[in-house]
């Protein structure tokens, strides 16, 4: 048989990655303006045209603009305001994840794939910063490339944290939860995703200009005057910002007025909560953390001195602005992963979510509190020491509210019906994990043992138990639970198991030795150690691969399931939120009805209780069978 | 007796018997380095205090956990669904209660009085005044009552309040002062001077004991890990001799 011809191959390659060719064509063709015009402008006032710096910023804003016109914002978007039709039609097949769609369910698979990525890519940098490691003295790179990927390892993870749940379950799960069709602003949804690649390219291109070497925080003046590398990091931080901020946004918006009829907000199913609380921590701080880089970058670029000691400026004062963001942040992170466990427990319990109302209000009062707890992170910065007792009360303060989640948790596992699927295992795990992570947080929270604790290996203990062993845990128990309602397909709960207890225990083995490593006088960040510490540093290195392993399990489940999974049920767990209402995948419009909301989200086991919500079709009641697809 | 109570009162007996036994281990066990001055005390006592009233809290969710997990697992295929318990006033009013007030207890004890108790030490007249410059990427230490300036060790004398003031060149980057035997650390920050305390109370050097060494704590740049100064505590004679060396040389 002949073969097809070639055109055919260009129009399927074309009809699936031209927004991306495109993207990347007007993308290049704005950075050229840009620079162009920058280094135009500099002559015109007597400088020296080619300054890589300023250029590479005027550049990059005028390039992202190009970028999100040529990959869909122009056809789907802008051409309406020219009085053109827009361009807005999706093939229903795979090609539409390349593309700027506006479904909801297509932008939380982009953001799930895309950052479990990065999770995996991160991963990998640890690695390399555990081969360093492994023995004193130099092994196998020299401090200059371990203190880039130390920075790209904690950077990527950090925006792997804040987006991945938010944006992939947010994105996937909350609009089914609530009975709506779409978010509030579908358009403003797809654009929160596409501003992401840019994020990744310069990230990656960093390391041509030198690198960035101050870790994720980005102090100055370390930030002012290492390499130009640090300018790619400065712009893509600000960028991924943007990205929170206008998901908030859409959440928050969503939820209030797109809720189904009859979706109290005393029926909201916790999961909504968790992310609607983590929103209004992003729509509302997370521009502070881009002026603090903002006044970062006009001091590289254009001379004005915020950080300059030499001119009067106050490194000190970037501190407090970086981290009245970046505390609130780990909320971000945290709030939906507690929503996740919270979510699961009670279908797997067959139990109501015990004290349902304490965990919401415990939600808000974790928003509230997170604002006012920044400067723990500061003990030791030379700031005031009038602000160490406010500051050690509040943080102690907002472990009640945390304390809830456990509440909730511990409370509808007790006298339930615990059906041990994969999960539940990772629900219980996050317990354990999460339990260490926040007890080891007391002492960093209590002045005088952070004295000695601050900036060694207890904290990067901590934060890698309360964000690795707590959500990274809750994230892949809503792999294994939400997977067949986005894919269709189960996820083999064999291959699950293995996962779990290989990821516990070897999890395990290797963050526990931190704190011991710390308390003995490792710091952070440190390409090198003293000799007396080889032990336990070789021992934490095998253990991270042992570990690292395990992912590889994780994979091969996903990839395999998707292709080949047994095919899932509407509502395999049996469980009475909305999002298991309809089919799986759900439907274009998410429901084949108009969803009415008619009882509690966890009623399990109670005698007489009405459904959680019936699926109106035209004159139909309760009953009426769902009309053949 | 109602099931419900039976479980809770053998999850309260384990509780009380994992608790027992995390203390007794937790007493034998010394998690620190050399503890080389008044300061690294109070600062292990507060973390002693702490891992003390963390056991319970660790012991009750573990048992909570492993007692459900085998407990209530639902055992054959799919059983049926558990009581529908929604919430547990007195229940909810207890933990609340309970965590409100460890979360206080903590806070005043070890927290604010550990801490008062360093600002005591801290207000005490210095006899020894230290003037600690980071740079990228070495210490400067000088001694300004003796005339003494050097970047190769500190040399303190045992027993004397060591006053240390910390400061960072206007041109240069943050760095953290950290000595890990005296478990004192501030931030070495261009245009601010800090200062901290610390009274030697241990005989001891850096070649004997790592824990003995000013290490930059602070993300400073390409040679942060090595940003590391020697420091000895000697007897005051020797202390004294040391000096007298020092000048000699200049």
């Amino acid at each position: 048989m002949a073969r097809p011809a070639a055109p055919a191959s260009v129009a399927v390659f074309w009809s699936a990655f031209g927004p991306l060719v495109k993207g990347l064509l007007w993308g290049g063709i704005g950075f050229g303006v840009g620079a162009g015009l920058m280094a135009g402008v500099r002559a015109a006032v007597g400088l020296k045209a080619w300054a890589m710096e300023p250029l590479l910023v005027v550049g990059y804003v005028f390039g992202l603009v190009g970028w999100l016109l040529g990959v869909g914002m122009w056809d789907v978007w802008v051409r309406e305001w020219f009085g053109l039709p827009v361009k807005a039609d999706v093939p229903r097949d795979w090609r539409r994840y390349f593309r700027f769609c506006t479904d909801h369910k297509v932008i939380g698979v982009q953001y799930l794939v895309t950052f479990t990525v990065v999770l995996l890519l991160g991963g990998l940098l640890g690695l390399l910063m555990r081969l360093e490691l492994m023995a004193p003295g130099r092994t196998v790179m020299g401090p200059d490339v371990y203190n880039q990927i130390m920075s790209l390892h904690g950077i990527l993870l950090i925006a792997m944290a804040v987006v991945l749940i938010i944006g992939g379950f947010g994105n996937f799960v909350l609009p089914l939860q609530i009975g709506a069709g779409e978010v509030a602003f579908p358009r403003v949804n797809a654009l929160s995703y596409w501003i992401v690649p840019p994020v990744a390219v310069l990230l990656l291109t960093s390391p041509l200009m030198g690198g960035f070497d101050t870790g994720w925080t980005a102090y100055p003046p370390l930030a002012l005057v290492n390499a130009s590398g640090q300018v790619p990091f400065l712009l893509a931080f600000i960028t991924i910002g943007l990205s929170s901020i206008l998901g908030g946004l859409n959440f928050l918006t969503t939820v209030i007025t797109l809720r189904a009829r009859g979706m109290t907000w005393s029926r909201i199913p916790i999961f909504t909560w968790s992310v609607f609380a983590a929103s209004m921590i992003a729509l509302t701080v997370t521009q502070f953390v881009a002026f603090a880089l903002l006044m970062v970058l006009l001091d590289r670029v254009a001379g004005t001195s915020f950080f300059k000691a030499t001119f009067g400026g106050k490194p000190l004062l970037y501190q407090h602005i970086f981290w009245f963001y970046s505390h609130p942040a780990v909320y971000i992170m945290i709030l939906p992963a507690f929503g996740i466990i919270l979510e699961i427990v009670s279908p797997f319990a067959r139990k109501p979510l015990f004290a349902y109302r304490w965990v919401v209000t415990a939600f808000l009062a974790i928003v509230g509190i997170s604002f006012i707890v920044w400067a723990h992170h500061l003990y030791t910065s030379g700031m005031s020491p009038a602000l160490h007792i406010p500051f050690m009360v509040t943080t102690e303060i907002i472990s009640i509210p945390t304390g809830a989640v456990f509440l909730a948790g511990l409370g509808t596992l007790w006298l339930g019906h615990l059906r041990m699927a994969t999960p539940l295992l990772f629900v219980l795990g996050y317990f354990f994990n999460f339990l260490i992570g926040g007890i080891t947080g007391i002492f960093l929270a209590d002045v005088p043992t952070d004295i000695h604790l601050q900036d060694t290996y207890f904290v990067v203990g901590h934060f890698h138990y309360t964000m690795m062993g707590a959500q990274i845990f809750a994230f892949l128990a809503a792999v294994y639970y939400w997977f067949p309602k986005i894919t269709g397909r189960m996820l083999s709960e064999r291959l699950g198991r293995l996962h779990f207890w290989w990821l516990l225990i070897t999890y395990n083995l290797t963050f526990l030795p931190m704190f011991w490593a710390g308390v003995h006088g490792m710091t952070r960040r440190t390409a090198d150690y003293p000799a007396e510490l080889a032990g336990v540093n070789m021992y934490i290195t095998v253990m991270a691969f042992l570990l690292a392993a395990s992912f590889v399990v994780f994979v091969v489940n996903v990839v395999y399931s998707w292709v080949r999974g047994k095919v899932a049920t509407d509502n395999p767990w049996d469980a009475r939120t909305l999002e298991w209402a309809t089919s799986s995948p759900p439907p274009p419009g998410n429901f084949r009805g108009v969803p009415v909301v008619v009882g509690g989200p966890y009623d399990y086991g109670v005698p007489g209780a009405p459904r959680h919500a019936v699926i109106g079709v035209a004159g139909g009641a309760e009953d009426t069978p769902r009309p053949a697809a | 007796m109602k099931a419900a109570h039976r479980h809770a009162l053998v999850v309260a007996l384990l509780w009380v018997a994992l608790t027992i036994i995390g203390e007794i281990l937790l007493i034998r066990y010394n998690p620190f380095p050399v503890a080389a001055a008044e300061e690294a005390e109070v600062i292990d006592h507060a973390f002693r205090v702490l891992m003390h009233m963390a056991v319970p809290v660790f012991a009750f969710v573990v048992v909570v956990l492993l007692y459900v997990a085998l407990r209530f697992r639902a055992r054959g295929g799919v059983a049926g669904d558990g009581p529908p318990i929604y919430t547990h006033g007195a229940g909810v009013a207890a933990w609340f209660l309970a965590t409100s007030a460890l979360t206080i207890a903590i806070t005043v004890y070890p927290g604010i009085t550990d801490l008062l108790e360093l600002r005591r030490r801290e207000a005490q007249p210095p006899e020894v005044l230290v003037r600690v410059e980071g740079m990228r990427w070495a210490w400067q230490v000088t001694y300004p009552q003796y005339g003494v300036t050097t970047l190769e060790e500190m040399v303190l004398p045992v027993g004397k309040r060591v006053r240390f003031e910390v400061t960072s060149r206007d041109t240069d980057v943050v760095h953290a002062f950290w000595v890990p035997a005296f478990r004192v650390k501030i931030d070495a920050v261009p245009g601010l001077v800090t200062y901290t305390t610390a009274v030697p109370t241990k005989v001891g050097s850096f070649h004997e004991n790592s824990a003995f060494r000013i290490q930059c704590a602070e993300m400073c740049g390409l040679r942060h890990a090595y940003m590391v100064m020697p420091v000895r505590v000697v007897p005051e004679e020797e202390f004294k001799a040391w000096l007298a060396l020092q000048r000699q040389r200049r």
